[in-house]
């Protein structure tokens, strides 16, 4: 396992290399730089030639790459073409915010799905069981912009409920650290639970079929047999199996805690991960687009490398498969 | 054979979309004329009066009125009048599912984009269903080496930021149908790999695999009778959620502006441009909402029916 | 409601131009003089620098002239002379009987917010920043005519130019002027190194109290500002919000007291908000149909006139503007002094597009409906951009129409940034374009026939021999009644060949909160006044 584990640290270096090197060549492939996304109504053709000097877009893609790469290489990421400051610290001021929407929406995910879930496999086939199934279908498929821009119009526009966007409210700096907090959770309302009630959805209806699954285990049976409360039957002999494959999926969504998600953010106006990518690739900002897949990737990796360990130790059959 | 009825309802859904956007412009008469200028935004079931011109123009309002030498057809900002003699035909039309902002039928375009969408997920699933089988089957099969690698490409792959790629490669390519179909495709199979691989390394080590190897079985032979039919059920359960995701990729892509040409309307494209008027137009963005998500339920449920039976029997 | 929206905007243009100057402090109830107060403004997208001389592009600019001071404020009466200048921290000027020197006399109550007085030799610091090649400052060219800059004594800035020109003032007051006693110890060559947020000292208005990246930026009121007893607001908070859409539903929301665009399909929903104002008036931007001239397909003037006719631009204002706009007739707006008031919009005739069409050999021969020359159909690609859904509108709405004379333009939403590269290599039909006109009227930039490699503001490769002879006229004279018989000549020739499909003249639909007071809101910069801006404490009306 820790060979294993090992292995896969080693592989991520040149993994990320190749996705990050294929993006370069696609961006620098894409017609248009930033010089042609400044918005300036009085800007002429040369001053719009002055700005990819400026910033070394006129040179040959491969020296663009080779200079990219070596600063890479002693950890300087650029500077980005439209903040006009380093890089890193933009992703370093991204990531809170996307950590804190995901956090929230996962929690909400994790917390709602396992309750449905529950609640509805006490009694198959019962009133919840199938009002549950038939809400966590049509929630699923639901266009998630569709969605969140229904919740604005009801909850920010006609209730008055919450605000329709942002992370604070305007003057919250001067508020007193309590009342900074209860405002940030008064923004994060709506966008978390846009996020999290279409995951909850699908981990409803995934633990619940996993659950379905377990009862019908011999080992179930035999607990029954053995005149066990339905209570732990349910909670003790059937929940822990049936969630194993949950936990794995905990890793899947490591790329999405820091990623971000772009409709989400960008409706909201949440300054995350997600909304700095989509504005770097509609400004054609080279040095942010190229950090943000980098830790995009990054992430995916290590998701994947985590689910997979996670698999190996909850079900040793499943050893040989994770190679 | 297990009857389900979830698998039964899923797929008479499934039936009925697919008939309507097939067979639906047959069925239904000639649909109303698009008039940008009188008949936008008119609410579902409103009914106007098509005015068709001798030079081949249609006017289309609800409010016409017809007088001694001229009719007068109505409009937001000013009326019209055309003079008689230039009037060829005067009907009666019926917006069942109301207009949009240029004043077209919004069922007749869902008609139409809903052939678009449904292919669009379809060939989507299908390249992802021969993608993901290949390499999940080669992962499985090939031995150490070629497992490392199909894998550790899978992982790649879902390392792209699919979304940000798409902005690109729409610059590089005109958006269109096509494209779409292979992108979608193309950023889809991963799940389907991993699965493919999970199952066949699993079966491997089943006693019934094993008991058959045992017995001298030919590997064609352990393949027909013992990995493919196992295999099927997992697989058409995932193409069918798949199918779904792909039909709500299609929508938040046209959301995006990254999907099929703006002239082309697909049920996401019309959600998308609907999401524009949620106040004045709430009808947009909602009937070809309900139309994906009914598409998704249905497909949902046929996963859910192929397990359910799957598990059964 | 929508045929008052017409007169409203009717009646507001007519004002417009009427009187030049409408009082800024007959806000009802006197409330206009008091103190205070916070506004709430929306933006598309953050400050990109605050160095004004690293920004690069124009929504910067407009903020940080709030945070930096002008020597003179450029007059909204554009459309009726030249625009004229209002003293601002420079309280009065000079100019020598050749009309090569100007002397400018500073005010002497102007404060950085660090208590530093302004001086000359911040004016003098500010010019070699914008000349340094090291700064690069985007727009130097704007001080190609001026030979130096020099400080006679604390108070007074000396100008010496190397040629006489209509626009001599408004190209020395081009830039803000930035603070030597701060910023004069970093070498022009590390500027781009450094972290300019935390280095501002203000001069303006209002200074920087905070500013969240993506979130909001918080000015605050500058008590050393030279305009005694003003800025009236304690704050102006300005908060990002990256779409069109969002800001409209802010501002409906209540979370925004100000927005400078509403996209027309808007206005109801915000007209029907008592908490809410709407000011109409003419945008300094024309939107139009830009030709390639340089497609064989599109090189005769017979051709893009039967485009134009063929548009009904009557119905387009009307769905995609809500009446707000009028038919555009030119590459002049109608309401600028250059207008040649001769001309008119083509008009909407499809029948005489076809004869136009048939007469330049494009028929329907084989019945398909599309015209086709020497076998070839008149399919044309309309580029749009997809940021813009007004834009996209129209090119919708001019695929039905062109259909109906025979032409196939199917519409094509780019991103800007690979449409601009579509339209400097010249590889394009037609595209959907807003020009935002300056107030300095210069013809040469767009309708010049393009320079050999090709890339120019000339995106269709408009070329009349006539045009340019005309246009290297205009250019010698320093006059301006001495220009306007050629420009309206080169408007003439323009409008008859019809390089460009002209649309619309754009109308802006500012929305504010009704407690908003003293705002004089116009086309010349989107806060024009903000010094003098007030908020009504809540309840008063």
């Amino acid at each position: 396992m820790t060979r294993l584990i090992a292995r896969r640290l080693l592989l991520l270096v040149p993994m990320v290399w190749l996705v990050a090197t294929v993006t370069f060549v696609v961006v620098a492939a894409a017609p248009g730089s930033y010089a042609d996304t400044v918005e300036h109504p009085g800007l002429t053709t040369e001053q719009r030639q002055a700005i990819r000097e400026r910033y070394g877009l006129d040179e040959p893609v491969h020296r663009q790459y080779l200079r990219w790469l070596g600063a890479v290489a002693t950890g300087d990421l650029g500077v980005s073409f439209v903040a006009k400051e380093p890089v890193a610290r933009v992703l370093a001021r991204a990531l809170p915010p996307t950590l804190l929407l995901g956090g929230a929406a996962l929690a909400l995910d994790l917390l709602l799905g396992l309750a449905v879930a529950v609640a509805a496999a006490r009694r198959p086939r019962g009133c919840f069981d199938r009002l549950s199934t038939v809400l966590a279908l049509g929630l699923s498929g639901l266009p998630s912009f569709w969605l969140a821009g229904l919740a604005v119009l009801v909850f920010a526009l006609l209730l008055g409920w919450f605000p329709a966007s942002h992370m604070h409210s305007v003057g919250a700096e001067q508020l007193s650290a309590p009342a900074r907090l209860a405002d940030l959770v008064h923004h994060l309302v709506l966008p978390a639970a846009c996020l999290g009630l279409v995951a909850a959805a699908g981990t409803a209806r995934y633990l619940r079929s996993t659950l379905m699954d377990v009862r019908a285990e011999r080992f179930i049976l035999a607990a029954r047999a053995r005149g066990l409360g339905e209570g732990r039957v349910l909670w003790v002999h059937t929940l822990r199996p049936a969630l194993l494959p949950v936990v794995t999926l905990l890793g899947l969504s490591l790329p999405v805690l820091v990623s971000g998600s772009v409709v989400i953010e960008a409706i909201f106006s949440w300054p995350g991960m997600g909304l700095v990518l989509l504005q770097a690739a509609q400004a054609r900002d080279v040095p942010v687009i190229m950090a943000a897949t980098m830790v995009g990737a990054v992430a995916v990796l290590l998701g994947s490398l985590v689910a997979d360990v996670l698999y190996a130790v909850v079900d040793p059959r499943a050893r040989e498969e994770v190679r | 054979m297990i009857r389900s009825p979830r698998l039964a309802v899923g797929s008479t859904v499934l039936a009925l979309l697919v008939l309507l956007c097939v067979a639906g412009p047959a069925l239904r008469r000639p649909a109303p004329a698009g008039d940008p200028a009188r008949a936008a935004l008119l609410p579902p079931g409103a009914v106007a009066t098509e005015v068709v011109l001798d030079n081949g123009r249609s006017l289309v309002s609800p409010r016409v009125a017809v007088t001694e030498h001229a009719v007068v057809v109505g409009g937001p900002l000013r009326d019209t009048e055309v003079p008689r003699e230039r009037v060829v035909d005067m009907r009666q039309v019926r917006f069942w599912l109301g207009s949009d902002r240029f004043g077209r039928d919004v069922l007749a375009q869902m008609m139409n984009g809903g052939r678009i969408s449904l292919s669009v997920a379809f060939l989507g699933a299908v390249i992802a269903l021969f993608a993901g089988t290949t390499v999940g089957l080669g992962a499985a099969t090939g031995g150490r080496w070629l497992d490392a690698l199909l894998m550790r490409m899978v992982d790649a792959v879902l390392a792209f930021p699919v979304l940000f790629l798409l902005i690109l490669v729409a610059a590089l390519v005109r958006p269109g149908p096509v494209l779409l179909v292979v992108v979608l495709g193309l950023t889809s199979w991963m799940g389907l790999a991993r699965l493919v691989r999970g199952q066949v390394l699993s079966l491997r080590g089943r006693t019934f695999v094993l008991a058959a190897r045992a017995a001298g079985c030919s590997p064609t032979r352990i393949w027909q009778r013992h990995y493919l039919p196992n295999l099927a059920g997992p697989v058409s359960q995932d193409t069918a959620l798949r199918l779904g995701d792909l039909v709500l990729a299609e929508a938040t892509l046209s959301y995006l502006g990254l999907g099929i040409p703006p002239d082309i309307p697909t049920w996401g494209s019309m959600v998308a441009q609907g999401h524009r008027v949620m106040v004045d137009g709430w009808w947009l963005a909602t009937f070809p909402g309900l139309a994906i998500a009914a598409l998704v339920v249905a497909l949902a449920l046929i996963g859910d029916g192929i397990q359910e039976r799957l598990s059964r029997s | 409601m929508k045929q008052l929206a017409v007169a409203l905007a009717c009646a507001l243009t007519v004002l417009a131009c009427g009187s030049p100057s409408p009082a800024p402090e007959a806000g009802p109830g006197g409330a206009a003089t008091a103190r205070g107060g916070t506004v709430v403004i929306g933006l598309l997208s953050d400050v990109q620098s605050w160095n004004p001389y690293l920004a690069e592009d124009s929504a910067t600019a407009n903020l940080l002239a709030l945070v930096y001071p002008s020597l003179a404020v450029e007059q909204a009466d554009y459309h009726l002379h030249p625009p004229s200048f209002e003293p601002a921290l420079a309280r009065s000027w000079v100019w020598s009987d050749d009309g090569l020197v100007l002397e400018l006399e500073l005010d002497p109550r102007a404060r950085w917010s660090d208590g530093v007085p302004i001086t000359s030799r911040d004016v003098v610091f500010t010019w070699q920043a914008q000349v340094s090649p090291e700064v690069g400052w985007l727009f130097a060219a704007a001080k190609d005519g001026i030979d130096g800059v020099e400080a006679v004594d604390e108070h007074t800035v000396r100008v010496r130019f190397n040629r006489v020109d209509p626009y001599q003032l408004m190209d020395l007051n081009d830039g803000l002027i930035i603070p030597a006693h701060a910023w004069a110890g970093i070498p022009f060559d590390s500027w781009r190194e450094v972290a300019w947020r935390e280095r501002v000292v203000a001069g303006g208005p209002f200074s920087l109290a905070g500013h969240t990246p993506q979130q909001e930026i918080v000015l605050e009121r500058n008590p050393g500002y030279f305009r005694p007893g003003l800025p009236r607001l304690d704050r102006a908070v300005f908060r990002i919000v990256p779409s069109d859409r969002g800001l409209v539903t802010q501002l409906l929301a209540g979370e925004l007291d100000f927005v400078r665009s509403v996209p027309p399909a808007d206005v109801d929903r915000v007209r029907a908000d008592d908490d809410l104002e709407l000011v109409v008036y003419d945008d300094r931007s024309y939107t139009h149909i830009c030709w390639n001239t340089a497609r064989p397909r599109l090189a005769d003037p017979r051709v893009r006139r039967a485009l134009t006719m063929a548009i009904d631009r009557e119905t387009l204002v009307d769905v995609v503007y809500a009446g707000f706009v009028r038919m555009a007739v030119g590459p002049v707006l109608s309401s600028f002094w250059a207008f040649n008031q001769d001309l008119e919009p083509l008009p909407f005739d499809p029948e005489a597009a076809r004869a136009l069409l048939a007469d330049a050999g494009w028929r329907d021969r084989d019945g398909d409906g599309i015209v086709e020359r020497d076998g070839v159909p008149l399919a044309l690609e309309l580029l749009a951009p997809a940021e813009n859904e007004l834009r996209q509108d129209i090119a919708l709405l001019v695929q039905e129409d062109l259909r109906r004379v025979g032409v196939e333009a199917r519409p094509r939403f780019l991103e800007w940034g690979t449409l601009l590269a579509a339209l400097d290599g010249g590889d394009f039909d037609g595209m959907v374009n807003l020009w935002e006109e300056p107030t300095r009227i210069d013809l040469a930039e767009v309708w010049h026939s393009p320079p050999a490699d090709g890339a120019s503001l000339n995106f269709g490769r408009y070329s009349n021999p006539e045009v340019d002879r005309l246009l290297a006229e205009v250019a010698e004279l320093a006059e301006f009644p001495d220009r306007k018989p050629l420009l309206d000549r080169i408007q003439a020739l323009i409008v008859a060949d019809q390089p460009y499909t002209f649309l619309v003249e754009n109308v802006r639909l500012t929305a504010h909160s009704a407690r908003l007071r003293g705002a004089e809101i116009n086309a010349a910069t989107p806060y024009f006044n903000m010094d003098e801006w007030a908020v009504a404490p809540a309840g008063a009306e």
